[in-house]
């Protein structure tokens, strides 16, 4: 079994294993990594694999929340809920989509930061729907079930995050071999140089557009996972501010590495709790902090590790 | 035969027996129970905007609660216990809001949580904390919905709102009562909530006192709006005489700043500037005040004024805080000082810390606090006390400006009472 597997396995059992060791506020904060990192995963297809740079994720994130929200309210199924959050960042990112991607570069993320406060606008505005400034309140944490086939309670921490973590582990499995494909390379390629792949007869805008429809899917996947865990949605999720941290994350991880925007919310997320637990000056001492990290590993910190750390370690190993 | 061991095998076994060991491990583990705490300091955890343009709120938040904490300490602290705080800054985001009640409470070890400046987030922590079960004390939040809602409505036993909520600034209705040449009323409100809900109180009591008054206008302003010229316009063309206006901290300053530059308060017998009554939007309008720009006319309150009652505990509070700070306390560094003296009374009342007998023997008790005697009201944890509404004025006794020309109005009559009806949270 080649090492990357085992590394795999034992991260996978280390993740399966923080309700055992980890308290509630762990287990809490594990939950939210899970939801940055697929939100961000998703994003990393736009910007690291197509070369878009969306600043209206949040945009679908909200929708994919507020979605999951409003069927938990009205009927307790957890799997519904999220499956109704999925499709609905992915059908509104289909839809503005086809809008967007016509334009590249500074015009594109112009406009997806446009339409992503618009949505924020309306999450603000349209107070019968998504309760305005106060959000939708209450939400309950349904249980999963398929009725006549089984039922899971997922009032405790722990359940909730087991249905997460499995569900963020398919959503990961699906997009690393979604990017490893003819699909993914094709991306890459437009990427890299959209006329040639356009000279091979391959529709950009089709190609895109998928890609932005998948980004939203995630947003709307990692969106929908929040209303339970909550219990509250309300309109700061779909701020610009919100679109920057898949952006953040991705810029630190690694653009052009598939674990980089996982890496990324892992650190954020570490580096942001330790931080205010002892200062109110957090803001200023986290912005060097990522900064300095930004500057220091160049190209993210994944590619620092495999590209500079690992061969140096490699080299003064004795030899066989 | 032996099965062999393929990869796809390994994973799946590793899947299942990694979360039957998690499910089994987690019932070994250690919980997070009061009760199983070692004797230590008692542990308060607050919040507040302590970044951005409202930081000054969650400042005064925290300044209040360490004065409590440092003189309850001296003291011998509560059951001979001391005091240790912890606050952290809730960016007016419900989501850090909610993130920081789980921190505090969970991992931390907070035995009450207090704090919080937005609406939004305290309706998001509300619902939260039966799971975590620490008594939380609002300082700030103005939203009735937290305890006409989420107390008198859901039973959210652990939620306890130190400050009067929006109920306050409809006290201009008693005002306008005596000021018959106030016919036209305009609103310059703010676009969420809290505006919609001040507005619509404001026009159901004026309306039980004068029938004859007419509402000519309503501009509503989003959140960190900082140019009002539209807004001010609007309003004007339509002549009013007095202005209701709800937008609070640097907003509110720029809202009256600019309406002198229109000469508004040339043409209106009285503006009100619902939290006129604030340090830092006193402070913001010093030397407008000082150069009687607003005429006289500018009529404000808050949810509690350093400068009322007339009190020994209130004198007390004032010099301590000004001796401590070197700045008078507003109204979230009262309610967050009262608090810290809730849960004093409130624990040694019980002779315990635990959640339940704490929030039973606070019910219904009478607080001596700085902004006055203030009664626990059993139905939602509402603290009911008096604040006054004033005029903006300079008094040689203060160096900032005050509200003086006290009208007083006992908060019976203008609070609300359960059980209660619901108020329009519209437009």
């Amino acid at each position: 079994m080649r090492l990357k597997t085992l590394l795999l396995i034992l991260l996978i059992l280390l993740l399966l294993l923080i309700p055992a060791f980890g308290g509630k506020y762990i287990l809490y904060m594990a939950i939210h990594i899970l939801i940055l990192s697929v939100f961000a995963l998703g994003f990393n297809l736009l910007l690291g694999y197509t070369g878009l740079l969306s600043f209206g994720q949040a945009g679908f994130f909200a929708v994919g929340s507020y979605a999951c929200a409003k069927i938990l309210l009205v009927m307790p199924s957890l799997l519904l809920g999220v499956i109704a959050g999925t499709l609905a960042g992915g059908i509104s990112a289909l839809i503005l989509g086809y809008l967007c991607v016509r334009h590249s570069r500074i015009y594109f993320s112009m406009l997806t930061l446009s339409f992503g406060m618009m949505i924020y606008s309306l999450a603000w505005k349209w107070r019968d729907v998504t309760g305005g400034d106060d959000g939708l309140v209450g939400i309950p944490r349904a249980p999963l079930e398929i009725p006549g086939i089984f039922s899971i309670n997922m009032s405790s921490m722990g359940n909730y995050y087991y249905f997460v973590l499995i569900i963020s582990l398919i959503a990961i499995f699906i997009i690393y071999r979604m990017v490893h494909s003819p699909f993914g390379l094709t991306l890459k390629g437009i990427r890299d140089s959209e006329n040639r792949v356009a000279y091979a007869g391959i529709s950009i805008r089709t190609y895109r557009l998928l890609s932005f429809t998948i980004a939203g899917l995630y947003a709307g996947l990692a969106g929908s996972f929040l209303p339970p865990l909550e219990n509250t949605v309300t309109p700061p999720i779909a701020h610009w501010t919100h679109s920057a941290e898949p952006v953040m994350v991705t810029l630190l991880g690694g653009i052009h590495t598939f674990s980089g925007p996982i890496v990324g919310s892992i650190l954020f997320y570490i580096i942001k709790d330790i931080i205010v637990r002892y200062t109110q000056y957090w803001l200023i001492l986290f912005g060097s902090i990522v900064i300095l990290l930004v500057l220091v590993f160049r190209g993210g910190v994944v590619i620092f590790f495999t590209e500079k750390i690992l061969p140096m370690l490699s080299r003064r190993s004795p030899p066989p | 035969m032996a099965k062999k061991i393929t990869r796809r095998n390994f994973l799946k076994s590793t899947v299942v027996g990694g979360v039957a060991a998690g499910m089994g491990f987690g019932s070994y583990q250690i919980t997070y129970g009061q009760a199983k705490k070692p004797a230590g300091p008692i542990k308060i955890g607050g919040q507040g905007a302590i970044s951005g343009a409202h930081a000054d709120y969650g400042w005064q938040m925290m300044a209040g609660a360490t004065l409590a904490i440092e003189e309850i300490n001296a003291k011998g602290g509560i059951l001979k216990r001391k005091l240790e705080l912890k606050f952290m800054d809730e960016e007016l985001k419900p989501a850090t809001a909610v993130k920081n009640v789980r921190y505090l409470a969970t991992e931390w070890g907070a035995d009450f949580l207090f704090g919080v400046d937005s609406s939004g987030s305290a309706m998001a922590i509300g619902p939260v904390l039966p799971e975590v079960n620490r008594l939380h004390f609002f300082c700030h939040a103005a939203t009735h919905r937290l305890t006409e809602e989420l107390v008198a409505g859901k039973g959210i036993k652990q939620i306890f709102r130190m400050v009067v909520p929006v109920y306050q600034d409809a006290l201009v209705a008693w005002i306008l009562k005596d000021m018959p040449e106030v016919k036209r009323i305009a609103g310059i409100n703010c676009d969420y909530e809290y505006g919609y809900v001040a507005w619509n109180l404001f026009k159901e009591s004026i309306k039980r006192f004068r029938p004859d008054v007419e509402f000519v206008a309503a501009a509503w302003a989003p959140f960190w709006t900082m140019d009002f010229s539209s807004h001010i316009s609007a309003v004007m063309a339509e002549k009013p005489d007095a202005i209701f206006a709800t937008p609070w901290a640097g907003e509110g300053v720029m809202l009256l700043r600019q309406s002198l530059m229109f000469g508004v308060f040339d043409k209106i017998h009285l503006w009100w500037q619902a939290m006129g009554g604030s340090v830092d939007l006193l402070e913001g309008i010093s030397r407008e005040i000082e150069g009687d720009k607003f005429k006289g006319k500018l009529w404000g309150t808050a949810r509690y004024i350093h400068n009322y009652p007339v009190s020994p505990e209130n004198k007390a509070f004032v010099d301590a805080f000004r001796k401590r700070w070197g700045k008078f306390p507003n109204y979230s560094a009262e309610s967050s000082y009262s608090s810290i003296y809730a849960i004093k009374t409130g624990a040694e009342k019980a002779k315990s810390l635990e959640t339940d007998k704490v929030a039973t023997a606070l019910e219904g008790m009478e607080l001596k606090t700085p902004a006055g005697p203030r009664l626990i009201r059993k139905e939602d944890h509402q603290a009911v006390y008096t604040v006054p509404a004033g005029r903006a004025m300079k008094s040689p006794d203060y160096t900032i400006p005050i509200l003086g020309d006290l009208r007083v109005i006992p908060a019976k009559d203008y609070y609300r009472h359960p059980p209660f009806t619901p108020v329009a949270a519209t437009k």
